[in-house]
């Protein structure tokens, strides 16, 4: 799997974007999740997506993971990645 | 309308394969919860769980019941036995005709499935066993306890998720009350800690990966369980005048739906089912003294239970004490409000309010009046246990000492 930066920043906004129903260019890294309109089922959701994507397993324990912004979700995914692909 | 009485309890859980193991548990705050052995954790992030342990129904199941039940009928099928034997019940043949089984599942034959799913997706192989729908079906708890004990009355299964169980109980009080059933079986079993299941709960992300903590800050969230809770109910009359031990009255139940959101849980449509069953059951809120909570232990539950309670109970939330057994049993999902039913019904007996396990500090959004640990004697003229389940389907019983 790609972990060229800019494409896994691509893909995050283009999930997110997915959910929300809205244009990726209304999306920028440093938008709070929350602040994109989302709900708790919308969250499940797109970790569900980013985890099919990227095939990673994002910790079930809430606090193990900072997911505030969107910068947060793609440099989340990107240790993931690495983490599998360092196993 | 007949008053109903509990007179015999079934049971098999993580805490153990009787109603007195899983009460006895319950009461000394000891926790069913360990590693899951079914199914090879290494594959899953859920590592935790309530299994029922050394479960082995060969010798007590018949080989045709053996060949033709999966796991959660089994649970069912023992579970009312033992029941039976419990209430000292002989069913005559005017008794077998008028005794109903009303039995809650989430799921029904969950391990089959998985199984099946796994024969002919997995190993691509053509054909399934022949018992695979009998196996399957949610109904086959209900069916399989009419057959094992003879009844000719009305039965069936019910399903509302994690209300399952309250919802199946409370249909049961109906039909005694009315004299539709002169007598009933009732509660719920559940078996579904399955690879499969395990994934699709934990993409739900609202589970605990270390033990579950209902209403303590540090709450990680649900742990799974699985087993059956069975009760004999009859007459209040038919009991006293048989001599039957008699547990609790089975007094009111309560439904409400949240109308709301599919996993978040409404305060006011649980505290609207509060409010019902202490009307049904014809009790001011002053008479309960003790709350078995629905208490899952996940972020949002447990302070929107609390908030209900205070909403249902205005001015004495903090003051009746409320504890989850879900501590130590798990969350047996449609067996859940049967688990928690025959410990609500000991409770009413013994005078004991069980403690909610593994309890480190209380959540200050969940303020109530909490049982950390240690079960407590309190007078209990009656007590509530609640269920809440996903899609907003609300259920509760209300139990009250008999003296």
């Amino acid at each position: 799997m790609s972990t060229d930066p800019k494409a896994v920043e691509e893909k995050v906004i283009d999930i997110v974007a997915n959910q929300r129903r809205v244009d990726p260019s209304t999306l920028s890294l440093d938008m709070k999740l929350e602040d994109t309109g989302i709900e708790s089922i919308d969250l499940v959701e797109i970790i569900f997506a980013i985890e099919d994507e990227f095939d990673i397993d994002v910790p079930q324990d809430r606090d193990a993971m900072k997911l505030e912004t969107l910068q947060d979700v793609v440099d989340g995914v990107q240790r993931l990645i690495a983490e599998k692909n360092a196993a | 309308m007949h008053r109903v009485a509990i007179t015999g309890l079934g049971c098999i859980s993580a805490l153990g394969h009787s109603a007195a193991e899983h009460w006895q548990a319950a009461r000394d705050g000891r926790s069913g919860i360990g590693g899951i052995t079914h199914v090879a954790s290494e594959l899953l992030q859920i590592k935790v769980a309530a299994e029922v342990r050394g479960f082995d129904p060969a010798g007590k199941l018949s080989d045709a019941q053996l060949i033709s039940t999966d796991r959660y009928t089994q649970f069912a099928i023992l579970a009312a036995r033992d029941a039976v034997a419990d209430a000292g019940l002989a069913f005559s043949d005017a008794l077998a005709e008028e005794t109903a089984a009303i039995i809650g599942t989430g799921i029904g034959g969950a391990v089959t499935i998985d199984e099946n799913a796994d024969r002919v997706y997995g190993q691509k192989r053509p054909r399934m066993h022949p018992m695979s729908i009998p196996k399957t079906m949610p109904s086959a708890a209900a069916s399989y306890i009419t057959m094992d004990l003879g009844l000719h009355g009305p039965a069936f299964g019910v399903t509302s998720a994690c209300s399952s169980a309250n919802h199946a109980i409370g249909e049961a009080l109906w039909m005694v009350r009315t004299g539709r059933a002169r007598a009933a079986i009732t509660g719920g079993s559940e078996s579904c800690l399955t690879y499969g299941s395990l994934l699709a709960w934990q993409a739900l992300r609202v589970m605990a990966t270390d033990t579950c903590r209902p209403f303590c800050v540090d709450r990680k969230g649900m742990v799974l369980g699985e087993g059956a809770g069975i009760l004999v109910l009859e007459r209040l009359d038919d009991a006293k005048a048989r001599g039957a031990r008699i547990y609790a009255e089975l007094a009111g139940t309560g439904l409400s739906s949240d109308a709301g959101s599919l996993t978040d849980p409404s305060s006011e449509g649980a505290a609207l089912a509060m409010r019902r069953a202490l009307k049904d059951a014809g009790l001011a809120a002053d008479a309960i003294g003790y709350i078995n909570a629905h208490g899952t232990g996940t972020g949002q539950n447990d302070p929107a239970e609390a908030r209900a309670i205070h909403l249902a109970f205005a001015g004495r939330g903090r003051e009746i004490p409320v504890s989850s057994t879900k501590s130590m049993h798990g969350h047996s999902l449609g067996a859940a409000g049967a688990l928690e039913s025959v410990i609500t019904a000991r409770a009413v007996a013994e005078q004991v309010a069980p403690p909610t396990a593994n309890f480190t500090t209380a959540d200050p959004e969940c303020d109530l009046r909490h049982v950390p640990n240690e079960a407590i004697e309190i007078p209990i003229e009656a007590a509530l246990s609640n269920s809440f389940a996903f899609g907003g389907l609300n259920s509760v019983l209300v139990m009250r000492r008999v003296s």
